[in-house]
């Protein structure tokens, strides 16, 4: 599986970012989650957001990996089934220090044959920070 | 415990639960339309409420259970005489005034205040 | 890949503490595309850093507290994870780590589960240091079929799969569901 849950950015700047995946059954790990009822891992839901907050932090000019270092209150409120896509919105609560952004964020379930408006499928917060690589020295 | 001390306490609880901000969770707030909670989050509510405050609390008696599935209780979308009664007969902690103003089902979840959690471990407390 | 986040169970005492383990191993896809080596603006390299993603971190961790709820009710339940209240990441895991996953059950009902948990990291190229503490989850579960009317699942628990069967055999604990 590669590890990359933005299919296309839709909207980036320093502010925030929404970005669109679709799900597929070709999509390996599913078998397993679960067998006879595939559905996107909600942990996967919140990296698709972590991945968007990275998109905003390219636009703020940051290089350096962040990856994620906290999250607060994120729920799960619907099953995203394969053939459907989401849609990962985030929004900057504050970035302090300069290379650690906090997120408010959902991901939004989208039928891109109806034309609906899409229902929140997650929600929550968020913060990413530089990698730390290693236990403490 | 003092009525302030149980509402502060109550405040942690609903800033953990919810992720919202210490401000925003105040006495007239409700949980749902103010506060963004849905259903997930009244579980988890009632567990943290439980661990904070050392009580136990039953299924149904914190939030309503099966109130809102029950013909008897609700008729086209609004809350019948009967529902209403059942409602402030199960959840004394809860002020029912604007829903009897107003029966709609969808104004049901309107009635949980971060007030009505507070009367509610107040009286578990008082008990 | 397959979506297996522990590796294996090592202490288990019911309806209380649950212990897994998982080993970081480069064998793994996902590690070679977080983060892989990237040309920068200025024109250098900045070479590959594989680390844990924290994503899987929570996922790992939740399979761990999963299993801890399940076994608690005999498996009967689909349980689910349906919100992080809270994690916390400091550090992250590179290859040749193990991550070690303790959850605690802190609360149950017939509409789910709370439980709390601590993430440790060993380092196979510093035994000595022994395991760190490098972070904090905290998790709630729903029983499924109690909480989601009007949605239709398969009838038989399709949570608890052959691979988290073959995981609580391999690692010495006795199912029969």
């Amino acid at each position: 599986m590669h590890f990359n849950l933005v299919d296309r950015v839709l909207e980036a700047s320093p502010e925030g970012a929404t970005t669109l995946k679709q799900v597929s059954l070709a999509e390996e790990y599913l078998q397993d989650h679960f067998p006879s009822f595939p559905v996107l891992p909600g942990v996967l839901m919140l990296e698709a957001m972590v991945q968007a907050g990275r998109v905003a932090a390219a636009s703020r000019g940051l290089s350096v990996p962040l990856v994620l270092g906290e999250v607060r209150a994120l729920k799960y409120n619907r099953f995203v089934p394969p053939g459907a896509a989401i849609r990962a919105q985030v929004s900057l609560d504050e970035a302090e220090p300069a290379d650690t952004l906090s997120f408010r964020g959902q991901v939004v379930l989208v039928d891109s044959h109806s034309g609906d408006p899409g229902v929140v499928a997650a929600s929550g917060r968020f913060t990413l920070r530089p990698v730390q690589a290693g236990p403490a020295a | 415990m003092t009525r302030d001390e149980i509402f502060e306490k109550v405040r942690e609880v609903l800033v953990e639960a919810l992720g919202v901000d210490d401000d925003e969770v105040t006495p007239g707030a409700s949980l749902t339309a103010d506060l963004g909670a849905e259903s997930i989050d009244f579980l988890d509510i009632v567990f943290q409420l439980e661990q904070a405050f050392g009580f136990k609390i039953q299924q149904g008696e914190l939030f309503p259970e099966n109130v809102t599935q029950d013909p008897d209780y609700v008729q086209d979308g609004q809350v019948t005489p009967k529902g209403l009664a059942a409602l402030k007969e199960r959840l004394p902690h809860i002020d029912f005034a604007k829903l009897e103003a107003d029966p709609k089902i969808t104004k049901v979840a309107e009635v949980f205040t971060v007030d009505a959690l507070v009367n509610f471990c107040e009286r578990k407390l008082a008990a | 890949m397959r979506w297996m986040w522990i590796d294996r169970i090592v202490e288990l005492v019911p309806r209380e503490r649950l212990v897994a383990v998982k080993n970081v191993s480069l064998a793994e896809d996902h590690l070679h595309d977080h983060f892989p080596e990237t040309l920068l603006p200025d024109g250098t390299r900045r070479p590959a850093m594989p680390v844990m993603p924290g994503s899987l971190v929570i996922e790992g961790m939740a399979q761990t507290a999963g299993i801890l709820v399940g076994h608690a009710e005999g498996f009967r339940e689909k349980v689910i994870l349906a919100k992080v209240t809270r994690a916390r990441l400091d550090r992250d895991a590179t290859p040749g780590t193990t991550l070690r996953y303790t959850a605690t059950l802190v609360q149950q009902s017939p509409l789910g589960a709370a439980t709390q948990g601590v993430v440790e990291l060993f380092d196979h190229g510093r035994p000595g240091a022994g395991y760190a503490e490098i972070g904090r989850i905290d998790l709630v579960f729903s029983h499924l079929d109690r909480n989601m009317a009007g949605v239709e699942f398969p009838e038989h628990n399709f949570v608890f799969s052959e691979s988290f069967r073959t995981l609580l055999r391999s690692s010495g604990i006795p199912c029969d569901f």
